[in-house]
């Protein structure tokens, strides 16, 4: 069966709406709040929270001049701390905050900066200073660098970078002065939507962790994925070009004297390395089920997709033994099956 | 050739590569790798959505593209045709009751033929684009034609010599077009159709049409069941998309899969009135690929920023490009399609037990279960 069809179901319940209605605020049950003891608490713009005065407005909310009333500005989940509401949103776009690892696509090259779409409101800036010249060379950038500034980053780009500074209008400038940054190759990208980069987890998505980048290790072989705060996954294989390799074998005494060794000719290659295709497949199923996890409203981070790969790896191995080959149940059925392996095991 | 999207494709050389040479596999590694080659990918489906319109459908695929289609009839004042009437005249004048004669043999066939294209009007929106630009004017262009190539829903229409029905399919893209959108527009059109009703006609012959104000009564646009009873119907056409990336075909591209495509090509078919197995081809097109426009990867050899040299002059930029033996260098598509490759989409799609006959028997499940 090459389709799926499925009907429109309502959106399953989820913890956020738990925490709305937590029991801090059974005392005052008797107020005229449209979500207070109601399971779906999600308002939209425009809508009257509340008109008692005894409210304080707080994230999201707004108070009309000459009105006591609480109204909505984004659409998301009612949350109360004492006498304060705020409306978390549903989907939000990232707020850079310095020290964020970000995955961006060049948008424009300009002389002496590129712009990078890194899901924010506005467009991130990478300056031309802020990057690694080829070899590791450290020196004033010049004029001849400015004119072959499309060798380093082109339009469409793919790099992960750091968030180096903020500017009063909130746009982030990024750098990419280290062995961990720079132009991404060998591999998928994958974008999530929504997750505003927030400490807390609204509904699913990547949020700051301990470890952005890990390494997965599949039977095909090592795969590489860089979390990007933003949303924006990376999804490569492993790199082990000689260099590298070498860089490795040193990696003790990489001094900012020895960089220019440990920078590899690649850094700014545009080339793909051979790719077997089990590690193609590999690559792939990470990224369905990073997608997947998204769909299905969970947290994205390193120790969530080992498991959920892992699972989903074993699901597959036991449906082949049983001769199920019930291809075509999408990305959030396969993650959905998996999940529930995982909470019946543990 | 039917021009691509405007948006061009945003992606990195190395993503093209990538991407290029995972769907090259024998099979094919699609990006959602649930998926075969031949499936779709899961949609979410409802009808009857909005309440003033004779028919309406929804459909929403799982990357949040989201189409609403809503079709209304009205009855219109004919113009004279006198290719058409004048045989009525002629007869009438004579006194003698020919078509009545006839009318009364065939009551089927009475409106055979009768039915003018202008009776069918579908405009599509999409979120970013004029109604004039090329992208929604090829979609509209190109429901149409599938839709009155059968030339039976036209003659449906005809109520009597003055009055007709106009059928206006409004297709809304409620999303940005992430992928090529024909093919979801044309299921949810579809779905509008086969379930859209025309209310019940009680009024005879050439006389001002009345009709059943209970809606119960009202007739579907699309019968479930021929005048001998029997299941063997006409039923509303469905565009399908195919790419080709090298000899592998993948019908339902994503984006990404759409952006590496060597050749695409949207195949409308109806379901086979002849026998009850596939589908007959009703349009077909060739969809310029987008990938066509995307700039070639700079290799290591020729990039200055890896080691390599950058090329004196555009022609020895070209030499050493045709000359390149690495892999994983994304180079763009040329040339067109191969007469094989065509053939082959269309009997995978048209066949027995083809893509056609499934999704078509998987949008009539919707509207029976």
């Amino acid at each position: 069966m090459p389709i799926t069809i499925r009907a429109p179901n309502l959106p399953t319940p989820h913890d956020a709406l738990a925490r709305a209605a937590s029991p801090s605020d059974s005392e005052m049950s008797d107020d005229d709040l449209p979500s207070g003891t109601s399971g779906t608490s999600i308002v939209t713009p425009g809508e009257t929270i509340t008109s008692d005065p005894q409210w304080m407005r707080g994230h999201g909310t707004y108070i009309p001049p000459s009105t006591t009333t609480i109204v909505s500005t984004v659409a998301g989940h009612l949350h109360k701390t004492n006498k304060l509401l705020s409306v978390q949103a549903l989907r939000a776009r990232y707020t850079p905050e310095i020290g964020d690892l970000v995955v961006g696509r060049i948008v424009s090259v300009g002389t002496k900066k590129w712009s990078v779409d890194i899901a924010a409101p506005m467009l991130a800036s990478l300056p031309l200073s802020a990057i690694n010249l080829p070899g590791g060379i450290l020196r004033r950038r010049t004029a001849v660098d400015e004119l072959n500034i499309r060798t380093f980053f082109s339009e469409g780009d793919l790099l992960v970078a750091e968030v180096q500074s903020l500017h009063q209008d909130n746009t982030a400038s990024l750098h990419t002065r280290s062995l961990k940054y720079g132009k991404l190759r060998n591999g998928m990208f994958t974008s999530l939507s929504g997750a505003g980069g927030g400490v807390l987890s609204r509904r699913g998505g990547v949020v700051r962790s301990k470890r952005q980048t890990f390494t997965l290790n599949t039977a095909a072989g090592e795969i590489d994925v860089v979390l990007g705060v933003n949303g924006y996954i990376f999804i490569s294989a492993h790199a082990t070009s000689p260099s590298n390799a070498a860089a490795t074998a040193e990696d003790k005494d990489i001094s900012i004297t020895r960089l220019d060794e440990a920078v590899s000719e690649t850094l700014y290659s545009s080339q793909n390395d051979e790719i077997t295709p089990g590690v193609l497949r590999e690559i792939t199923r990470v990224s369905t089920l990073i997608k997947g996890l998204a769909a299905a409203g969970r947290r994205v981070d390193e120790d969530v997709i080992v498991r959920v790969y892992e699972g989903a790896v074993e699901l597959e191995a036991e449906e082949k033994s049983l001769g199920i080959t019930d291809k075509g149940v999408g990305a959030v059925g396969v993650v959905q099956a998996v999940l529930e392996r995982l909470e019946l095991g543990g | 050739m039917a021009p691509s999207q405007p948006a061009h494709v945003n992606l990195s050389p190395a993503e093209l590569s990538f991407l290029r040479s995972s769907l090259s596999q024998t099979p094919p590694i699609r990006l959602d790798n649930t998926k075969g080659p031949r499936d779709f990918r899961s949609m979410i489906a409802e009808y009857d959505v909005l309440p003033s319109t004779n028919g309406s459908a929804r459909i929403a695929l799982e990357d949040g593209t989201e189409a609403l289609v809503g079709v209304k009839a009205e009855v219109e004042k004919s113009q004279w045709r006198p290719n058409v009437e004048g045989r009525h005249t002629l007869s009438v004048a004579v006194g003698v009751d020919v078509d009545m004669a006839d009318d009364d043999g065939q009551e089927g066939e009475e409106n055979k033929g009768k039915g003018q294209n202008g009776w069918i009007e579908i405009s599509v929106e999409i979120p970013g684009f004029r109604e004039d630009d090329a992208l929604p004017v090829f979609l509209a262009s190109m429901l149409t034609e599938s839709l009155l190539a059968s030339g039976e829903l036209k003659d449906r229409l005809y109520i009597n010599q003055r009055f007709h029905w106009k059928l206006g399919i409004d297709v809304l893209l409620l999303s940005p077009p992430l992928s090529y959108p024909l093919a979801l527009l044309s299921m949810t059109t579809h779905l509008a159709l086969l379930t859209a009703h025309l209310p019940a006609l009680k009024s005879e012959k050439d006389e001002d049409p009345l009709f059943d104000d209970d809606w119960d009564a009202a007739v579907p646009l699309y019968p479930k069941h021929d005048a001998q009873g029997g299941t063997n119907v006409d039923k509303p056409p469905i565009i399908v998309l195919a790419i080709a990336v090298g000899s592998n075909i993948i019908f339902d591209p994503c984006k990404e899969e759409l952006a590496v495509a060597d050749a695409v090509l949207a195949v409308g078919c109806a379901p086979s009135n002849a026998s009850s197995t596939g589908a007959r081809i009703v349009s077909i097109r060739t969809i310029d690929p987008p990938a066509h426009l995307t700039p070639p990867a700079v290799p290591n050899s020729m990039n200055s920023a890896t080691g390599g040299v950058a090329p004196a002059s555009t022609a020895d930029a070209l030499t050493q490009r045709e000359l390149l033996s690495a892999t994983g260098v994304w180079t763009p598509p040329r040339g067109g399609m191969k007469r094989s490759l065509i053939s082959q989409v269309t009997s995978m799609v048209v066949g027995k037990g083809g893509v056609a006959e499934e999704v078509i028997a998987a949008l009539q499940a919707i509207e029976v279960g």
